[in-house]
């Protein structure tokens, strides 16, 4: 037991001592990996901010506003709206009338409330608020709802299919880079690791070849070839907790 | 493993040759036999076979051919993991002393004990015990490159000491050294001998050789040529005496 100890005492002593040694090679070591952990970190964190800007614009793109005509009397808009809500691609249907909407165009920040008094009477139209389960569908129901007669003409409805494109081509380009990013920076990181762990060994290659001649054991050499590398994952955590450690708190 | 009659060598080599991989054959068919406390110079041109010779016996390489025995052991049939203690039996120091720059004399002595797992209690008396036969008391705490190349081979000598060897391999230590300093290091391996230690020094040292007028075994071309007591470096310098 005390000759165990023995063994793992000098261990890690002598791999405790070799870091300050070679103290610029391991403080460049955790550098590097926190450096490295820190970019990744920052790029996910910028991923998944991407992620949840377009994840709210599409819920916010895949819904249209289908402007009604003054003319349209409320139990044909109904009709229309359980037309609609029949549709499998269309996951909810929100019947916003005039009143309505002068209420939520009164809510709008920056409007003086006086300004639409004056107005007199209300020029806003009622409307079908249509959300879509998937946003690549939004163009084909605009084209149904436009030939129906209920529809208001100027315009039929608030369908911006550039930007929705936009926004789908961002949300692949941005997945695909980023994922790309997080490959190639995870490959550079075991990389870098790996070239460490080299480093300490070949550091290290002339007390290995003194302690064979001098006549120590195999197994005595793998412990401290397991203490050394337990050293460093110890050093690497640390490096690695510096790295990720603001956007733990996040 | 076989025990050892009293007149049986220490030392024993039979037919041994030894080709390395790439096809250099390093010695061919040597037989050699040297008794317990011999004290013996290994003589020869550079890439004769020496240097070979030492790694056998310390099995850092195997012999292709013939039976190399070491204390009755035959080191072919020797397992890996019973290397080391064989190791241990055998003192071995080199031309360029293989000292850890970064440890203290104290402390790349203790470095040889440590790693093999001796009792810490002991460690101290038995450093500074063998640190007192190479005289560098008062040295402990210096390092290497604060030592002159003598002292740094005393430092050497005293590693190999810890474990009491009874086989002490020299390979060229004087041939980094000034004759002065040579002639120290060689008193210490008499000293050393004069303990009941065996001595094997491959040398090139000639003056050494011929003053000391011990046993010389030369080889030339991987092969033993000439095995005499009290020898000089060359045959011919005998003659003339």
């Amino acid at each position: 037991m005390h000759r165990l100890w023995n063994r793992v005492d000098f261990a890690f002593g002598s791999a405790w001592q070799n870091f300050w040694r070679n103290a610029a090679v391991s403080i460049a070591s955790v550098l590097i990996v926190w450096v490295v952990l820190l970019a990744l970190g920052s790029l996910l964190l910028v991923l998944h901010s991407l992620d949840r800007i377009v994840a709210l614009e599409k819920t916010k793109a895949s819904a249209i506003s289908v402007y009604l005509a003054d003319t349209t009397p409320l139990s044909s808009a109904m009709d229309f709206k359980l037309h609609l809500e029949a549709d499998p691609r269309v996951s909810n249907v929100t019947y916003v009338s005039k009143d309505q909407a002068m209420a939520r165009f009164r809510d709008l920040p920056a409007l003086d409330p006086s300004v639409i008094d004056t107005l007199g009477t209300n020029p806003l139209p009622a409307s079908l608020d249509v959300t879509v389960k998937d946003i690549r569908d939004l163009g084909a129901i605009d084209q149904e709802v436009r030939n129906s007669p209920l529809v208001d003409k100027s315009p039929a409805t608030n369908y911006e299919p550039n930007v929705i494109d936009k926004i789908i081509l961002l949300a692949r380009v941005a997945g695909i880079a980023g994922l790309a990013l997080i490959v190639g920076l995870t490959g550079l990181s075991v990389f870098i690791i790996m070239l460490t762990i080299r480093t300490a060994i070949y550091l290290r290659r002339k007390e290995i070849e003194v302690m064979k001649l001098v006549g120590a054991t195999d197994w005595y050499l793998r412990v401290v070839l397991a203490a050394m590398l337990a050293f460093g994952l110890l050093l690497g955590s640390v490096g690695s907790y510096l790295g990720v450690r603001r956007f733990l708190k996040q | 493993m076989a025990a050892l009659t009293p007149d049986a060598p220490q030392i024993s080599l039979r037919g041994v040759s030894k080709t390395y991989p790439n096809g250099t054959v390093a010695l061919r068919e040597v037989t050699l036999e040297i008794p317990k406390q011999d004290f013996v110079f290994l003589v020869g041109p550079s890439g004769a076979g020496k240097s070979t010779l030492v790694r056998l016996l310390i099995r850092e390489e195997k012999a292709t051919s013939g039976i190399i025995r070491v204390e009755g052991q035959d080191l072919s049939r020797l397992k890996r993991r019973h290397l080391p203690f064989l190791r241990r039996k055998i003192g071995m120091v080199f031309q360029d002393f293989k000292l850890l720059p970064n440890l203290s004399v104290f402390q790349n002595v203790a470095f040889a004990l440590r790693v093999t797992e001796g009792a810490l209690r002991h460690l101290k008396p038995k450093v500074e015990e063998v640190l007192s036969i190479v005289g560098l008391e008062g040295k402990e705490d210096k390092f290497p490159d604060e030592l002159s190349g003598g002292e740094q081979q005393r430092v050497a000598i005293a590693r190999a000491l810890v474990h009491d060897p009874r086989i002490f391999l020299a390979d060229e230590p004087t041939g980094n050294l000034d004759p002065a300093t040579s002639w120290e290091i060689i008193q210490l391996l008499l000293q050393i001998n004069a303990r009941g230690t065996t001595v094997l020094m491959a040398t090139h040292n000639r003056e050494i050789v011929d003053v000391m007028r011990r046993r010389v075994v030369a080889i030339e071309g991987g092969q033993i040529v000439r095995d005499e007591d009290a020898g000089g470096y060359h045959a011919p310098a005998l003659e003339s005496r």
